[in-house]
């Protein structure tokens, strides 16, 4: 499969997973709660796995210790692909960790779905958001769980 | 806690957090919109939130457990989460285009998000005029009657004056009236103009009657003039509010700088 191919079909395989964590009713069946959390993130890991090992040490001047290292591992498109397949992967993975989180804290699921999309879009900054939110509960006061 | 007290709670928590993300961005921003750092809005708008949620956080505490588990809350509560999360997440994702929120209908996109935006508000304030509403009719909540009184009145005041200025606000398809120079002093923190007629004092004090009144009422409570006091103070506050927003429209800046 081209890396183009790869690409698309990695990038569509989170989505069932994102809709899930954002939609489906959560803690009932324990294969559904387990789509996002474990199944979706362990096939793209195989993928990252197969991808890192065939590509990672063909990147001329590769590594992980300047900027310009990390680009040139970046450079090729499978190179490029591997690590966008490492997002798609921990970004769903830390999604179902932090929707468990938030569960916990009470947060009614019209609130979470925001937080999720967030996580989504952007990873850490939806994780910080949530973080900040418990922080600042427990500054309250009011950090016990629901 | 009852599960609508809680969602307050957690409101004015992301509230807070959001306060976090504005000072974390403000590390990192360079880019200005009309003379002002693009995370300032934001940030203002999280703090004016978490204020706000905390307020109304801590009187529904007060309610009666039987008042706080009707039915109505959680939907009520639900619709002001909305409300928040379309008002927090638009502004931040415009100001990190670094262009406008409020006053913008260059497209019809935004022109339909800043309507959103206006009814978003409605919502919000509707909300804590409801809380207020509830206060005065819930004798068996859990404070001073005084207290109840002024919290009571201080919410539903803070509502009608919050709609009557909010929207001539909005109206008015900008902050001033009349057009500032450039490079002009304003008020600092606050960002109010100091030299023409700036409609957002009048804003924040209308706002701000949610706590002026009942922190009246709490300092008085117990007194036997503590009801004179909170409808007194109320109307004087009702003065102040609508002479600031006077002068405002007289295109009169809040104090010349």
């Amino acid at each position: 499969m081209s890396a183009d191919d790869l690409f698309g079909l990695a990038s569509a395989a989170v989505l069932p997973g994102w809709l899930i964590l954002i939609l489906a009713p959560r803690g009932h069946w324990v294969w559904l709660d387990r789509i996002p959390a474990l199944i979706i993130p362990f096939g793209l890991s195989a993928l990252y796995t197969g991808l890192i090992l065939a590509h990672f040490a063909r990147a001329e001047g590769g590594g992980f210790g300047s900027i310009a290292q990390v680009r040139a591992l970046f450079a090729s498109d499978y190179g490029l692909l591997a690590g966008w397949v490492h997002y798609l992967a921990f970004d769903l993975m830390i999604g179902a960790v932090m929707a468990g989180q938030m569960d916990k804290m009470g947060l009614s699921r019209l609130s979470q779905a925001p937080l999720l999309a967030l996580i989504f879009l952007f990873g850490p900054l939806g994780a910080f958001l949530i973080w900040a939110a418990q922080g600042s509960l427990r500054l309250l006061g009011k950090g016990g769980a629901a | 806690m009852t599960y609508s007290a809680r969602q307050l709670w957690l409101l004015t928590a992301l509230s807070t957090a959001m306060m976090a993300v504005g000072l974390i961005w403000a590390m990192f921003e360079t880019r200005q919109f009309q003379e002002t750092l693009v995370w300032v809005k934001p940030f203002k708008f999280a703090l004016s939130l978490a204020v706000f949620f905390a307020t109304l956080a801590l009187a529904f505490d007060r309610l009666s457990d039987g008042e706080q588990g009707k039915t109505k809350w959680p939907i009520v509560i639900a619709v002001m989460a909305s409300a928040f999360w379309l008002e927090m997440l638009y502004i931040s994702a415009q100001a990190a285009q670094g262009t406008a929120s409020h006053f913008a209908v260059d497209t019809p996109f935004h022109s339909v998000m800043y309507s959103l935006m206006g009814l978003g508000a409605v919502c919000l304030v509707l909300g804590a005029g409801l809380i207020g509403w509830a206060m005065l009719r819930d004798s068996a909540a859990k404070l001073h009657e005084d207290l109840r009184l002024g919290i009571g009145v201080g919410f539903i005041l803070s509502t009608v004056l919050t709609l009557i200025t909010a929207f001539t606000l909005g109206g008015n398809g900008g902050h001033f009236v009349g057009t500032p120079p450039v490079g002009a002093a304003v008020i600092p923190f606050f960002g109010w103009s100091g030299s023409v007629g700036d409609l957002r004092p009048s804003h924040f004090f209308a706002l701000h009657a949610m706590q002026a009144v009942p922190l009246l009422a709490w300092m008085v409570q117990g007194r036997a003039s503590a009801r004179a006091w909170i409808i007194g103070g109320s109307l004087g506050y009702t003065a102040l509010t609508l002479a600031l927003f006077a002068q405002a429209l007289m295109g009169l800046p809040l104090m010349r700088l």
